[in-house]
């Protein structure tokens, strides 16, 4: 939903900013195309002005400038000096209807409009009043008359105009920018919904119907690439499990008929021996069996997890004692130390319980020769942790990564050594399905120190 | 325990390889009331003729699956059945043991195992009109009855108090075996016994003052230290 305010936000943004710049054309237009005069000519004030200072007294007549003269003429106008008592004292072409003596009313009148229909403008000359008088129809004269009050709140007026247009900008904006969004949010939602890999059916109406049609056939596609990759894991575990339920029944039968065997009274002490070998193998491919189908099973994650707050102190000590109930050889010793009682962990009893079990004994299995084995409880780095730790001959560091990756894994060198190698592979696949990890460190005579770390829960 | 070797036993499974041996170790151990049934069908009717009293299921069968045999069997016979299954996984566990059966186990097995249970099952099902009494055993000069919850020593009685006798029950069941103190206080206070440790260790000492000759250095009852407690009895030395 962030990415929708963000473009609304964009685009009233940016349809702002063009409105404005808009605005801002428009006055410089309105400047230069509308408030500039068009003819070449100087305009009428500058023209009196000028006539006024090229008309002078000379041994009592009036005379004028050739300057003065040209202009008058290019402008096909009049001119005419009032003395201050009204009389006409000095006239250039000046018409025949127009009056030669003025009273202040008439002065009045005529400089504000017009004189007898022709748009007059006058000037102070130090003799009296010039007016220059313009052909009929060549000018509009208007009068502005302002209060200063008004005057004095242009500038706020001016400023209102603009918020108007900024809020007009901005609420049509928002409109605008609301409709497309609207169209843009299925899509914006399909595509999140995308990367969660859920399937997803966007409508395909709208001015985005092909990105919808594109989204949707994606999905599909991702759809049917997920199905077929679940159904190859489910078919290759069940495979897994098919196996091991059809070695149960032969297993049953070699199982049982060796130890029978093993039994007879009658037979030789080396022949019960071999029948206990026998036994013993079976007994190894019965655990090999289990262990291959739980590790398929977590592998593609179609273990049942059984999830309950567990106790780490609880499962480490009831595995110690585990080992220690059911006769631990006298070369290994086993010790536990737990550091903070309460801590706890979300999981399957029986998965972290054969998870712990599996590290103590792949320490027991890797160290004929005895060693100390250390198991201790603790909190590290935000995450709960178990430690299983040995001083035994330990494994070079760059094949401590072979480790948990599961026998014949192409990538994985070397034979299996001790084991079937599916115990650590299995610790692994454990931690993983409790989101937590499996870490290893070790080097040749350093010992093994194995960490399975758990979210706190 | 001639009685229990009397009773008929009723194999049920669609294998007659296994039929076949499990047969022969019964017959090895003196059972010879021994019926087959390789079927739903079958294991159904030889159930309502011959009324067997104990029964060998196979969870998997060609007309139909174990569970619902046993719930169609429940439906007139109380009769203990023993699950064994080519099927691991703990739903199947869980859900044989839910519908009343009276264990489960996993091919393979071995044959002293399955007897074994089998014997177990038979003895708590048709031995055990007797009422259940609780163990008393000798520890040195005393001797521990727990079924009256005291301690009889060379001329006096103490009494056991309810969690000293809990204590003792636990420990007794799992003799020469360290019992975590986990567990032991799950015996005594359940399941939210989380933080009891130091009232188990009050316990332990009062019962040590009962049982033990010198309570301070215990040769019966010991600690495992960091684990819990374990109980030597003469048995088990």
């Amino acid at each position: 939903m962030d990415s929708v305010i963000r473009i609304l936000r964009r685009f009233v943004g940016s349809t702002i900013l063009v409105s404005l710049l808009l605005l801002l054309f428009n006055l410089v237009l309105l400047g230069l195309l509308i408030f500039k005069e068009h003819h070449q000519m100087p305009s009428p004030e500058a023209v009196v002005q000028k006539i006024s200072n090229g008309l002078d007294q000379e041994q009592g007549s009036y005379s004028i400038t050739p300057e003065a003269m040209q202009l008058l003429d290019t402008n096909q106008a009049w001119a005419m000096l009032l003395s201050s008592d009204g009389r006409v004292l000095w006239s250039e072409r000046l018409p025949e209807e127009i009056p030669r003596s003025y009273d202040v009313t008439d002065v009045a009148k005529f400089s504000r409009y017009y004189l007898m229909g022709y748009p007059v403008f006058v000037w102070e000359h130090k003799d009296g009043l010039l007016v220059l008088g313009y052909p009929e129809n060549s000018f509009g004269k208007y009068r502005f008359d302002f209060l200063t009050e008004w005057l004095r709140s242009l500038p706020v007026r001016i400023l209102l105009l603009l918020v108007c247009n900024v809020a007009l900008a901005l609420l049509v904006s928002v409109l605008i920018g609301t409709r497309v969004v609207r169209g843009i949010k299925p899509l914006i939602h399909g595509i999140h919904t995308l990367s969660k890999g859920e399937p997803v059916q966007v409508e395909t109406k709208g001015i985005f119907n092909d990105l919808s049609q594109s989204i949707n056939s994606t999905s599909r596609m991702l759809q049917e690439k997920n199905d077929a990759l679940h159904a190859r894991d489910f078919a290759r575990s069940n495979w897994i499990a098919g196996i091991s339920h059809d070695i149960r029944t032969p297993l049953s039968m070699i199982l049982g008929y060796a130890s029978e065997l093993e039994e007879q009274p009658e037979l030789s002490s080396e022949q019960k021996q071999q029948a206990a070998i026998i036994r013993r193998q079976g007994e190894r491919l019965r655990s090999l069996v289990n262990d291959l189908n739980l590790v398929s099973m977590l592998e593609y994650e179609m273990q049942p997890l059984h999830l309950k707050s567990i106790r780490l102190s609880v499962l480490a000590r009831q595995v110690v004692s585990d080992f220690l109930n059911n006769g631990l050889d006298e070369r290994y010793i086993i010790s536990l130390h737990v550091g903070d009682e309460s801590l706890m962990v979300t999981g399957d009893e029986r998965l972290l319980y054969r998870a712990i079990t599996n590290l103590v004994q792949n320490s027991i299995r890797h160290n004929p020769g005895g060693c100390e084995i250390g198991l201790s409880t603790g909190e590290a780095d935000g995450s709960n942790q178990i430690v299983v730790c040995d001083n035994g001959k330990g494994i070079p560091k760059d094949e401590l990564a072979d480790l948990i990756l599961l026998p014949y894994t192409s990538g994985r060198i070397g034979p299996t050594r001790q084991g079937h190698g599916l115990g650590l592979p299995m610790v692994a696949r454990i931690a993983k399905a409790h989101q937590g990890e499996l870490i290893l460190e070790s080097d040749m005579g350093e010992g093994l120190k194995a960490v399975l770390k758990f979210p706190s829960s | 325990m001639d009685a229990i070797k009397n009773k008929k036993i009723l194999i049920i499974d669609d294998e007659p390889e296994i039929r076949e041996m499990i047969e022969r170790f019964l017959r090895k151990e003196g059972f010879f009331r021994i019926y087959t049934a390789s079927n739903f069908a079958d294991a159904l009717a030889v159930c309502r003729l011959e009324k067997p009293d104990a029964a060998i299921l196979d969870v998997m069968l060609p007309d139909g699956d174990g569970f619902s045999l046993l719930s169609s069997l429940r439906s007139f016979s109380d009769m203990p059945v023993l699950f064994l299954s080519a099927r691991g996984e703990d739903e199947d566990r869980l859900l044989g043991l839910g519908l009343g059966a009276d264990d489960y186990m996993v091919k393979p097995f071995l044959p002293r195992e399955l007897i074994l249970r089998l014997m177990a099952i038979l003895k708590r099902v048709y031995a055990s009109h007797t009422i259940e009494r609780l163990p008393v055993f000798t520890l040195g000069q005393k001797t521990v009855d727990l079924e009256s919850a005291v301690v009889l020593g060379a001329n006096q009685g103490l009494p056991l108090t309810a969690k000293e006798h809990s204590i003792l029950i636990k420990l007794y069941e799992n003799q020469g075996r360290i019992v975590t103190s986990d567990a032991l206080c799950q015996a005594v206070w359940g399941d939210e016994s989380f933080g009891y440790e130091n009232t188990l260790m009050v316990h332990v000492r009062r019962i040590r003052e009962k049982i033990e000759k010198d309570p301070s250095n215990p040769v019966f009852l010991l600690t495992v230290r960091g684990l819990g407690y374990k109980l030597m009895t003469q048995e088990s030395r």
